[in-house]
């Protein structure tokens, strides 16, 4: 297969041509994305690496000439030896592995200074790519109060090239970097250290075929073949090209022998970088005052990480985050509620009768207004989701989950993907390309939609509304039952992990290795910055996706016209929606649905959240015209079996939110799954069970409820 | 102190290393792959950890930061009391 252009070891980068690229590398929690929002301000881009869901940051910078520098901002990682997706795309990226991502011209490797021997390990592996590198110390002002001294100058000498201590937080020293980076010529890293002498022969053996069968640059050749030696389980990800027969031939063959003598050749290849490391700090980093006692992070994390008092905090936290979700909301839910509804009167009281007009008040303005009132409750929540990362405190929380995770056996790491999930699976199961064990990584992407998702909060809130109408009921009552439903999920999602790790993907209690940060206070312009991003892509799908879905319902609503004379409820009885729901009907009568809940449900698998709009379009079809724009759950409570009886009983209502707690209704979640296991046969599977279960469910719930004589 | 060489030094796994005192690590058991990561991580062999709490999951400091482990990954960290502490 022909390699494209970029990846020809011979062609040098061409700064005239085309915008030089630089990479952010660094440990987590070493200030990389502060330090990449910095150097980039708003001008990003955030989009996927195709094949995988790990997130691609690109932005532009600019040179002290003006000149536009191309940054991407790499995942974090601890070595190039990759064990997650994550790193995997790290690794590739800066060996030129990727199709899709230009080999960046210079490396930026961004280093704690407060733990410089081992950030300096992936940073001794890349200086080995023998490429220009630049490398910033970040946090020079907690490292001295930690009472450290960094002689920066020596550090440089050492390694030969641009070494420059910052504080990212602050903006202290990005003047410096900015320099460092106009920079027309960097100079290359002279930086020695002696490979064992056992696995020098197979590192030249594996360079010379690397540069001769896979067309490596030779320095490039030589840290593929280092890392080769440490990445015995290399994880492949798809879009990256893989290596060519004849050395993994040479690899294999080198394996074998180790393997027989038993040499723990990836150990010793780590020791001797660290030595080398050691050596380096060793002339760098004076301890000039020792640390007076504990700081502030060690007095939080007393509590916080407390047996007794962990819980409660996290008890806390969770509850503050719930109680601001359903309180901080109502007042610009029911601002963007009611303006939806005088935008669609206006609209009624400018244009004639007719299709159209129906088209945009009742197709578009009724269905994409019903999902925007939800944007508030999604800030809220990935505003804090934002700030719990940004303080530290979601390592704690992952901490203090792990001994709860263990018993289903998941780690601790699985609950952040999971905490994600009650704001959207996505975002859920993007998080976990951090989890390292394969099976693990499954089950937590097979159970975290599970968790209810902010858009199941409009159907909860819907059916809560229908099941208590207005004032009469208490609100601690809603509230209630409203943790019930999030209780249910989680619990299912809990249960049906430990099913998993026991039956279908058996595997031992994964070993946890994290490290949790230093308390910081939250930047709140990152965290905003994050949180803007979100809303926007919630947006974006609610002006195409939600907006395309809602036009196609009312289409089908409205088509084909019943005769002449037919009143609204025959129409849509007549229309396509009509005859889908009742084709649907004899399965989910045993639930308490009928026909016209059945369409809701056709039309809410694209996403939860199309349940509301489409009740909204189906009932308002149904209703009398004067009240087109009346509250929803009045036409609701108006609906009638053909046999008089109400159709919305509060245990047809329950049940329904029984169903939307389990079910898979969401095509995006699908389709991330899709990509993140690269094949159908997982979602597939999640879709089965879980919709098998939320039929299972409701079905007992009615049926018992029934009996009982509810 | 000619009397505390005379003694052998105690080797503990992580795990059982108690709270407060500090330990060098002596070894690393296990799969190569977890030691390869613990070795990654600063686990090295004559790295200095401090055990600060160990209840199922500990909270150790391994060269000024603060790393979380599940009590099975800290069996594979056999480790070398260190007496007087750190």
């Amino acid at each position: 297969m022909p390699l494209p252009p970029h990846l020809q070891p011979s062609a040098p980068p061409a700064p005239d041509r085309r915008q030089p690229v630089y990479a952010l590398v660094g440990n987590p929690n070493c200030g990389k994305s502060t330090l990449f929002n910095a150097l980039t301000g708003l001008k990003q881009k955030i989009g996927n690496y195709p094949g995988v869901t790990v997130e691609k940051k690109t932005g532009t910078a600019w040179s002290q000439h003006g000149q536009p520098l191309t940054v991407i901002d790499l995942p974090g990682a601890y070595s190039l030896a990759a064990r997650s997706p994550d790193e995997a795309v790290l690794r590739d990226v800066l060996l030129g592995r990727r199709t899709d991502t230009p080999m960046p011209d210079r490396i930026i490797c961004i280093a704690d200074s407060t733990n410089l021997e081992r950030n300096l390990y992936i940073v001794h592996q890349i200086l080995d790519l023998g490429r220009p590198v630049i490398l910033v110390l970040n946090m020079m002002d907690l490292a001295a109060q930690a009472g450290l001294d960094i002689r920066v100058a020596r550090l440089s000498e050492a390694l030969g090239i641009p070494v420059i201590p910052c504080e990212a937080t602050n903006g202290r020293g990005l003047v410096e970097l900015k320099l460092a980076m106009s920079r027309p010529d960097l100079p290359l890293p002279r930086h020695s250290w002696s490979i064992p002498a056992p696995i020098a022969a197979a590192v030249s053996e594996l360079q010379a075929s690397l540069v001769e069968n896979d067309r490596r640059a030779p320095l490039i050749a030589r840290a593929e073949a280092l890392l080769l030696l440490t990445d015995q389980d290399t994880v492949r990800v798809a879009g990256s090209t893989t290596l060519s027969p004849r050395t993994l031939e040479i690899f294999q063959s080198w394996q074998k022998r180790w393997g027989t003598s038993g040499t723990d050749w990836a150990g010793s290849l780590v020791q001797s970088r660290y030595d080398a490391i050691t050596g380096l700090t060793a002339n760098v980093v004076r301890q000039a005052t020792a640390p007076a006692g504990p700081n502030t992070s060690d007095r939080i994390d007393a509590v916080v990480t407390h047996p007794v008092w962990g819980w409660l905090v996290l008890g806390a936290v969770m509850t503050a985050l719930f109680v601001s979700i359903f309180t901080l909301a109502q007042a610009p839910m029911d601002w963007i509620g009611n303006h939806a509804s005088l935008l669609a009167d206006a609209v009624k009281h400018r244009m004639a009768p007719g299709d159209l007009r129906d088209l945009i008040t009742d197709g578009a303005i009724g269905g994409v207004g019903s999902v925007i009132t939800f944007l508030p409750q999604i800030l809220i929540l990935f505003f804090f989701i934002g700030l719990l990362e940004s303080t530290g405190y979601m390592a704690r929380a992952a901490f203090i989950m792990d001994r709860l995770m263990s018993r289903v056996g998941l780690n601790g790491k699985s609950f952040i993907p999971m905490l994600s999930s009650y704001a959207c699976a996505i975002p859920g199961i993007m998080a976990t390309r951090t989890i390292e064990d394969p099976k693990d990584r499954l089950v937590t992407i097979l159970v975290a939609p599970l968790m209810s998702c902010s858009a199941r909060l409009p159907v909860y809130l819907l059916m809560i509304a229908a099941l208590m109408p207005g004032n009469q009921v208490p609100v601690p009552a809603k509230v209630g039952l409203m943790l019930l439903m999030y209780a249910l999920g989680t619990l299912g999602a809990f249960g049906f992990a430990w099913l998993f790790k026991r039956t279908l993907l058996k595997g031992e209690p994964p070993l946890m290795i994290m490290e949790l940060p230093p308390y910081r206070l939250p930047r709140l312009r990152d965290v905003l910055q994050q949180m803007g991003g979100r809303a926007w892509i919630f947006l974006r799908r609610a002006g195409t996706f939600i907006l395309g879905i809602s036009i196609v319902l009312w289409f089908l609503a409205a088509y084909p016209k019943a005769s002449a004379g037919a009143n609204p409820a025959q129409q849509l009885a007549q229309s396509f929606a009509g005859r889908a729901g009742h084709a649907l009907e004899p399965v989910i009568k045993p639930l308490g649905f009928d026909w016209q809940i059945g369409i809701g449900l056709i039309s809410s698998f694209a996403a939860r959240e199309v349940f509301v709009s489409t009740m909204g379009v189906v009932f308002n079809a149904s209703a009398d015209d004067k009240e087109n724009t009346a509250p929803l759950q009045q036409a609701m409570g108006k609906a009638r079996w053909p046999d008089g009886r109400a159709l919305f009983t509060p245990l047809a209502c329950f049940s329904l939110m029984i169903f939307y707690v389990f079910a898979m209704q969401c095509m995006s979640t699908i389709a991330v799954v899709k990509r993140e296991t690269n094949s159908w046969k997982w979602p597939i599977f999640q879709t089965v069970y879980m919709t098998g279960t939320a039929w299972m469910l409701s079905f007992i719930v009615y049926q018992t409820g029934s009996a009982l004589g509810f | 102190m000619p009397k505390s060489s005379q003694h052998q030094p105690v080797q503990v796994p992580l795990s059982e290393l108690p709270v407060g005192s500090a330990g060098r690590v002596r070894a690393l058991t296990g799969e190569a792959e977890v030691c390869q990561r613990l070795r990654e991580m600063g686990f090295c062999e004559s790295a200095v950890i401090q055990k600060i709490s160990g209840q199922h999951t500990l909270v150790c400091q391994l060269c000024g930061t603060r790393i979380a482990l599940s009590e099975r990954a800290a069996q594979h960290i056999v480790v070398e009391l260190i007496r007087g502490g750190s």
